[in-house]
């Protein structure tokens, strides 16, 4: 008799690894066999997996068709099954899948699409934060603020993509056929910023350089080292429409060091 | 009626499909299930159960925290569930006699466990840790299962019934479950009922349920919540009612979800047995 443990591990050997031969000994043989009756639970590993992939990934799912993107999800589950039952966080590595499953190598650009639909789901799903607020940096003596580092709201990502990952996200979603085929694929890269407002996600192209400091400040580097390294003069104004629009929450200040700027007119 | 308490009246189990219909319509519904597991991020979801519970009961119903795992409860799952029961005060809270995780592994389906004495003391063991965690009693549901194991010793109701008197947690009835588990194991679902504890059933689900034809001419009844409940459940929910009088009851349904209205007409079914057993009692009460 296998204690509890022995047994549940021969049923997770069933599920995620498809090798029926310890789990089955153990089931009563009762006018269906053993690993017919395990079948009823696998089938149901697998539809549950694929229906939380499916949910986090619907413009992937509508590029492939439900027969590629079960038998993909099928394949994933195998390799990466899931660590809890909090499954929005599920299918985090599903975009770097794709860029290595063999079925889906014709599709270039299917992995960027996937990444940002990760960043999509992890906006929509992310913890609620209140924005910094801004009198608490007016209350700060300018001295300090090149040693400012921000805490980037939750819901944000910042990714660049080598394929317009997000027109075709958005022509795939809309079902737009025209605008599909209206896309270069060979355009070039995207830098694309992802944050949850209240209205709902914002998905932003941005460009190159923005998108560099925007990800150096997300990123928690001081505001000094941020602004000395951002080449262009957007950045000041690039910093008071982040922080109007709400994609801090908090920061801190680095320590001194000895090369540190005073910075003026930050709020 | 305490604050967030559930009535003994029909409710539905709250999917996101109907979130935005619940906040404009306002439906004629005594209370809404959720499950846990959906309401643990930020954003929509847990905004829109935040407007709802100013105006429903809310019931918070478990689906992963594996009290059944030999390894013991996976500590952020449990501190997760634990903040969603703090944000939402729901009015239940309750899991499934089950288990989803081993070795760190979530296993995506509610796992029937061997009935053996080993299994009653780590579902014990679980069952404690959780209720000390939230400092709430909370109900087990019974589940529906296609295979048995042959070193079970104990029989489910038994469990079931042990279950509750060691840690003092309640059941919650799922008529369904024991309908599909007594049609698929040969068991008498009426025994079944009678064998559990009566004063510990603090709730009752109803659901659909699908049939698969297996060898012999016999069916395998699938637990699948993707139709109305079958006419012999309802039969079996009356029995159940007889039993357990009056007890908040649930109309879950998770595949194919169809409109509101289809949930609200099985509520409404359910509400008639309520009322038919409330004016029963209070029939005997007056006698």
């Amino acid at each position: 008799m296998p204690s509890l443990h022995e047994l549940q591990r021969a049923i997770r050997l069933s599920l995620v690894e498809r090798e029926d031969d310890t789990a089955a000994m153990y089931v009563v043989d009762d006018g269906l066999a053993p690993e017919q009756r395990l079948a009823v639970y696998r089938n149901t590993f697998d539809a549950n997996l694929a229906n939380a992939l499916r949910l986090s990934y619907p413009a992937v799912h509508r590029l492939v068709g439900a027969e590629f993107f079960e038998a993909a999800a099928r394949t994933f589950a195998h390799e990466l099954p899931p660590r809890n039952a909090y499954l929005d966080e599920y299918g985090a590595e599903f975009p770097e899948f794709l860029a290595r499953f063999p079925p889906a190598a014709t599709l270039a650009y299917l992995p960027d699409v996937a990444r940002l639909e990760w960043a999509v789901n992890r906006a929509l799903h992310a913890s609620d934060a209140a924005p910094l607020d801004v009198q608490r940096l007016a209350d700060l003596d300018p001295v300090d603020h090149a040693r400012i580092r921000f805490a980037a709201d939750p819901s944000i990502t910042l990714l660049s993509a080598a394929y317009p990952a997000d027109a075709i996200w958005r022509a795939v979603l809309a079902q737009d056929d025209a605008a599909l085929g209206a896309i270069d694929l060979a355009a070039g890269p995207v830098w694309l910023q992802v944050h949850r407002r209240v209205t709902g996600v914002e998905v932003t192209h941005i460009d190159e350089r923005a998108w560099r400091f925007s990800d150096a400040l997300f990123a928690g580097q001081p505001l000094g080292a941020a602004l000395e390294s951002a080449t262009g003069t957007e950045a000041p104004a690039l910093l008071a429409e982040h922080i109007a629009a709400g994609r801090f929450v908090a920061y801190d200040l680095a320590e001194p060091t000895a090369g540190q700027i005073a910075l003026e007119n930050v709020s | 009626m305490e604050r967030g308490s559930i009535p003994a009246a029909a409710g539905i189990g709250l999917r996101f499909q109907h979130h935005q219909v619940v906040v404009d319509s306002r439906p004629g519904v005594a209370w809404l299930e959720v499950h846990t597991e959906n309401y643990m991020g930020g954003g929509k979801p847990p905004a829109y159960l935040d407007a709802i519970r100013r105006d429903y009961p809310i019931s918070l119903h478990g689906i992963g925290l594996s009290l059944g795992s030999a390894e013991g409860l996976d500590d952020d799952h449990l501190e997760r569930t634990r903040l969603a029961v703090s944000r939402f005060e729901p009015g239940l809270v309750s899991e499934h006699l089950a288990w989803t995780v081993v070795d760190g592994t979530y296993l995506a389906d509610l796992l029937p466990l061997p009935m053996t004495e080993e299994a009653l003391d780590v579902v014990c063991r679980n069952v404690d840790r959780t209720q000390t965690s939230l400092k709430r009693r909370i109900l087990i549901e019974n589940p529906s299962s296609y295979l048995r194991f042959k070193h079970s010793s104990i029989p489910e109701w038994e469990f079931l019934g042990a279950i509750a008197e060691r840690t003092g947690c309640g059941l919650l009835c799922d008529v369904n479950n024991i309908y599909v588990s007594a049609s698929n194991h040969g068991w008498d679902a009426l025994a079944y009922l009678d064998a559990l504890p009566s004063d510990a059933v603090g709730e009752i689900h109803l659901a659909g349920h699908a049939e698969r034809p297996i060898d012999g001419g016999r069916v395998l009844r699938i637990d699948d919540h993707g139709s109305r409940v079958a006419s012999a459940v309802w039969t079996l929910y009356a029995e159940a009612l007889e039993r357990f009088g009056p007890v908040p009851t649930l109309i879950e349904w998770d595949t194919d979800i169809p409109s509101l209205e289809v949930l609200l007409d099985e509520a409404m079914h359910a509400q008639a047995h309520l009322d038919r057993v409330e004016g029963s009692e209070a029939h005997a009460v007056a006698a």
